[in-house]
């Protein structure tokens, strides 16, 4: 089996910071509206009225929980398969990465990724994503996204260990289903975290994600 | 697979899931556009600089770079790598691997962003006179909306310098009101100025933690550290939110707790992102009504409680630690009737504080009341934290005893697992003394102000408007404040209540300066704006925090024509004709250096302590040629270590000597171990406390901690309490730290804005019964201003509150008297009451929807005063 490089991220940790889309707009130097890792929260629950007393109300079931989402570096990438140009490549360690040159702007990539991964700079005409920060990995360094985390709830290594070490949950709301792409990601799920396509809840986030 | 098939095949599969990712990703498209419009924001220099994506580590230089703000978080590690003197790119710690134990010192978003900062397009570039400003005024009512010149530093510092004689000899030295640090020392020795008084984020702690005997929350803590913090099995966290006001390590060292088998309760009107981490329960309560549901707890403690079959209260710690819990433990001299007990109970004023009682004015169900008091018993090792918020109501003097006595009545002091105080700033989850400190800086005073009078931050602009002041206990003088002077580089004008009157002092004065980076309220509404530099561009920077000691170093030349406050003052000091040397009395890196020979770390014994570095003949001989006096020493470190790695952290393991148990020996031998109170005890019954607030001139309070119903609290959004009729203003608003800003510090910066919004929270009821929906513009009116905001609906927040971010510059239609950037403090009165604090969690607002438009801040246009300049 091609190795394949993996994000971990601990739903059960993070507290939605955006520590790490920061770090990762800082190192990439990202203008504003391009965000290559984004926080999501996702959430629910509502209030009842109080049995007996008119004047109370009760909290039942409220519940919030934040996904930092980036490039999933999916083992089966709906970007690469949507590119007229060949200008995004899947590399042998499972990094997907995007030619600039080869790239027209044509954003079939946009469209057909169901995370939002790939984003396009209107400036330079082309399409933007996340590297994985493979310039970094070459030197023997984290992601700036993983070394950023107060929380400590980013981690990566190859896939297969990390399923070993956390389990292989991969599709948690507000992301879609992982049958589409393989999402090359593993999850230590939120005590309040809903299956995908099942959840009760809705995104939190304002204008800004 | 063909480009369609995967496109049908994803769009077809996750109908659901994919139109949330659709309008997700409709955003970011919305503000791609917005990139490419030629708006004139974002990082120019940066922009201009080398892409980081090609490896930096070969062709630059990592930096220790400071990361000084009041943002309230943990002291976090901030590095820049500047290629070229440029500044690429920043990181956090990485000096050492990371673990819970000994965990990397880890900074947030804003730090993060501070590059943004220094370099920002908009910082002030010039000295800069307001267009039709004159000496005595010049069409004062244009401030705020005047054009700007640029001048030169000489005819600014003229300027400046003859306006404080003319206005002294006028009007007599106190019209000059002072809030800048630096040049404090200057009017200091020309005669004095007017100063400015009052807590701010501590609330009521500030002075009554101290009084009472528990602290205030960050100079003196009374909670344990983080270690022990494992030993507890619950962990009350009451009204606090340190993932978004203590950024760093405090959320990581409460989950540490949380793996360790703690049982968190967060009592808050949010379910906050914190409490998304932590809680295993969430009691919500209505704003400035946390007094009311301790005393029902305690009424519970005091009814069910039985030392044999059922022990909830320490009596064993009330009969030995504290004085005024009932009749048998009062102070000598006062009346027994009037202890703390007998009015729980009802005996002194006929009104039993019961769950039932409390449930009335906190909203809380008296079941969950009664379950509270009962799981935070004696026999639970509990630690009860709560952050300055609740203190920072109208008319909450006597809260911080109130938090306290609950804790003394069931025993959380003084033990391992056990504690009971406010969990802030750097010492947020990690209670206290430094294990390592710096020295002092040798900077000599500049000597007593010899000005008597001080405006409490609450009447500061009414004094100015009106020219009287409170100065104590019936003891109202008069004052005429002509100049006001911004040193530093705050904003006074935004952060201090009652915004709106501080406009309107602001355009009465004959003069108002102001030091600053940016244009911020303070520059916007005044004459002579002086460009400062930031701590990028000086010398080096000392921080820390309780097992961190920080040395950041100069990033890069001063910017501009930015000068250094202290550079001010001493030129102002000369033109006034006072010795220059006696402002600016030490270069700042010998102060710097002081700092750093006299910092002290404590040795493994957790007793002694030695000197951090070492500094070797040779480092003595190199800093002598930057005229830098110092003796060679023995510590821990090298001076050369520790500039280059940035920062020394002590190592910490579970078992070490290095942990704290607030007030264990006290606890042990209150007799011998004596705390700093009147009566050596906890002060549940205090003469002093009640005396001190008397003593400010606006309220009245009991010795005991009665309950003082909030001014625009709960009750007030009420027209008739009694038959529960709502009034004019039926919501309460809470003003909460924002992620996107440390106060007013980077509220700015584009790449914040852009994902953190500034946001108007409300429930889904309240914003229903408004019309209300996401997106829609709302707007907000209280008593003192109104703001328009892009409406938040959600249900993390309890119904009858509504949420806004604090630290929001300002912009205020004249025509209109609407603010677009919320600016909490244009709601928020400025209503003096107690010990003179800010109340700024108790604010009775209306909400409605606004049928104008309003662009998201991202999109606004930066503040370039002087444009092409």
């Amino acid at each position: 089996m091609a190795k394949q490089l993996a994000f971990h991220f601990d739903a059960s940790a993070c507290n939605g910071c955006k520590a790490c889309q920061i770090a990762c707009k800082d190192k990439n130097d990202l203008p504003l509206g391009i965000n290559w890792r984004r926080v999501a929260q996702y959430g629910g629950g509502g209030w009842l009225p109080h049995p007996t007393r008119p004047d109370l109300v009760v909290a039942n079931n409220i519940y919030a929980y934040s996904m930092s989402v980036a490039c999933m570096h999916c083992e089966n990438p709906a970007c690469v398969q949507a590119c007229p140009t060949n200008a995004l490549t899947k590399r042998a360690d499972g990094v997907v990465l995007i030619n600039q040159d080869q790239c027209v702007g044509c954003r079939y990539c946009e469209w057909a990724c169901p995370y939002g991964a790939p984003q396009f700079n209107e400036a330079k005409g082309v399409m933007t994503k996340c590297t994985f920060c493979e310039d970094l990995l070459a030197q023997g360094q984290n992601p700036a996204c993983v070394d950023s985390c107060p929380a400590r709830a980013l981690a990566y290594g190859e896939l297969s260990e990390l399923r070993a070490k956390y389990g292989t949950e991969n599709a948690i709301e507000p992301l879609p289903a992982a049958n589409l792409t393989a999402p090359a990601l593993v999850i230590t799920p939120h005590r309040h975290a809903q299956a995908s396509s099942k959840g009760t809840g809705h995104l939190l986030n304002g204008e800004e994600l | 697979m063909s480009d369609q098939d995967i496109l049908t095949q994803t769009l077809n599969a996750t109908p659901m899931t994919r139109r949330s990712f659709l309008k997700w990703s409709a955003a970011i498209g919305g503000t791609v556009a917005l990139a490419s419009g030629g708006l004139d924001v974002g990082l120019k220099s940066a922009q201009a600089a080398p892409a980081a994506e090609a490896a930096p580590a070969k062709t630059g230089k990592w930096v220790t770079a400071a990361c000084w703000h009041n943002c309230g978080g943990h002291r976090c590690l901030n590095k820049a790598y500047v290629v070229d003197g440029v500044v690429v790119r920043q990181k956090t710690d990485d000096t050492h691997p990371d673990s819970p134990d000994f965990p990397q010192n880890r900074g947030c978003s804003r730090g993060r962003s501070q590059r943004h900062q220094t370099f920002g397009v908009d910082r002030i570039k010039y000295p800069m006179k307001r267009k039709n400003w004159e000496p005595g005024g010049g069409k004062k009512e244009l401030r705020g909306k005047d054009e700007w010149v640029r001048i030169s530093w000489d005819e600014a510092l003229t300027l400046v310098a003859n306006e404080i004689i003319r206005i002294q000899g006028k009007y007599g030295p106190g019209s000059i009101v002072s809030m800048g640090s630096e040049m404090n020392r200057t009017l200091t020795l020309f005669g004095g100025y007017t100063d400015v008084w009052g807590s701010t984020s501590w609330g009521t702690w500030l002075d009554s933690g101290p009084i009472l005997g528990l602290g205030d929350g960050l100079t003196i803590t009374s909670h344990n550290d983080r270690l022990d913090m494992r030993n507890s099995q619950l962990i009350v966290i009451w009204g606090e939110n340190p993932a978004w006001s203590t950024q760093g390590n405090a959320m990581y060292f409460f989950q540490a707790a949380k793996k360790a088998g703690a049982k968190f309760i967060f009592v808050d009107p949010l379910y906050n992102d914190s409490a998304s981490i932590l809680a295993d329960e969430w009691i919500p309560i209505r704003p400035a009504t946390d007094h009311a549901m301790l005393l029902g707890m305690a009424h519970t403690l005091l009814v069910e409680d039985d030392p044999k079959t059922n022990p909830l209260i320490d009596w064993d710690f009330l009969n030995r630690c504290t004085v005024g819990f009932d009749k048998d433990h009062m102070p000598q001299g006062v009346d027994p009737k009037e202890n703390f007990k007998d009015y729980v109970m009802g005996v002194t004023d006929g009104v039993p504080k019961t769950a039932e009682w409390a449930s009335e004015i906190c909203g809380i169900d008296p079941q969950r009341i009664r379950q509270l008091a009962r799981e935070i018993g004696m026999n639970t090792r509990a630690a009860l934290l709560t952050g300055w918020s609740v203190a920072r109501v109208n008319n909450a003097d006597a809260w911080p005893q109130m938090f306290m006595t609950l804790g003394c009545m069931t025993g959380h002091i003084g033990k391992p697992g056990h504690s009971t105080g406010v969990s802030c700033w750097e010492k947020a989850a990690n209670g206290g003394p430094n294990l390592v400190d710096a020295g002092g800086t040798g900077l000599p005073s500049a000597g007593t102000n010899p000005v008597k009078s001080r405006l409490n931050n609450n009447e500061l602009w009414d004094a100015i408007i009106k020219g009287k002041y409170t100065a104590g206990y019936k003891d109202v003088k008069d004052i005429n404040i002509q100049m006001i002077y911004h040193g530093g580089t705050g904003s006074a004008l935004n952060q201090k209540v009652g915004m709106m009157k501080g406009i309107q002092a602001h355009r009465k004065v004959e003069l108002v300066v102001s030091h600053s980076h940016f244009l911020t309220s303070n520059s916007k509404y005044a004459d002579i704006v002086l460009p400062v530099t930031t701590q990028w561009e000086r010398w080096g920077y000392i921080k820390g925090n309780r097992e961190v000691l920080i040395w950041a170093s100069q990033v890069t030349p001063p910017l501009y024509e930015a000068k250094d406050d202290i550079w001010i003052a001493a030129e102002i000091a000369k033109r006034l004709g006072v010795d220059p040397r006696k402002v600016d009395a030490l270069p700042l890196a010998q102060q710097v250096m002081n700092q750093i020979k006299g910092a002290m770390v404590t040795k493994d014994d957790g007793k002694t302590r030695e000197p951090l570095v070492t500094i070797t003949p040779d480092d003595v001989k190199g800093l002598a040629e930057q005229g830098v006096k110092v003796e060679a020493q023995t510590g821990r470190i090298t001076l050369t270590e520790f500039r280059e790695v940035g920062q020394y952290q002590v190592a910490r393991k579970p078992g070490d000597k290095l942990g704290f148990i607030a007030f264990e020996a006290f606890r042990q031998d209150p007799a011998k171990n004596p705390i700093k109170t009147a009566t050596g005890k906890f002060e549940i019954y205090s003469k002093a406390h009640a005396e001190f607030v008397k003593s400010k001139g606006w309220t009245e309070i009991a010795p005991i901690p009665t309950y003082n119903k909030a001014i625009e609290g709960y009750e007030d959004t009420f027209s008739d309490w009694k038959k529960k009729i709502k009034g004019e203003f039926p919501l309460q608003l809470v003003t909460i730290h924002y992620r996107r800003r440390s106060h007013s510090i980077f509220d700015n910066i584009p790449q914040l804005r852009e994902v953190y919004p500034q946001e108007f929270m409300i429930n889904p009821a309240d914003a229903a019964a408004r019309g209300l929906q996401n997106g829609d513009i709302a707007l907000i009116r209280s008593r003192h201003g109104k703001v328009i905001r892009p409406v938040f609906v959600t249900e993390r927040l309890m119904p009858g509150t509504v949420m806004l971010g604090e630290g929001a510059w300002a912009e205020l239609d004249d025509a209109t008297g609407i603010d677009k950037a919320g600016a909490t403090n244009i709601l928020n009165g400025a209503i003096p009451t107690g010990q003179g604090h800010q109340g700024w969690n108790s604010c009775n607002v209306q909400v409605e929807k606004y049928n104008g438009t309003l662009e998201p801040d991202v999109k606004w246009t930066q503040r370039i005063p002087v444009k092409g300049a």
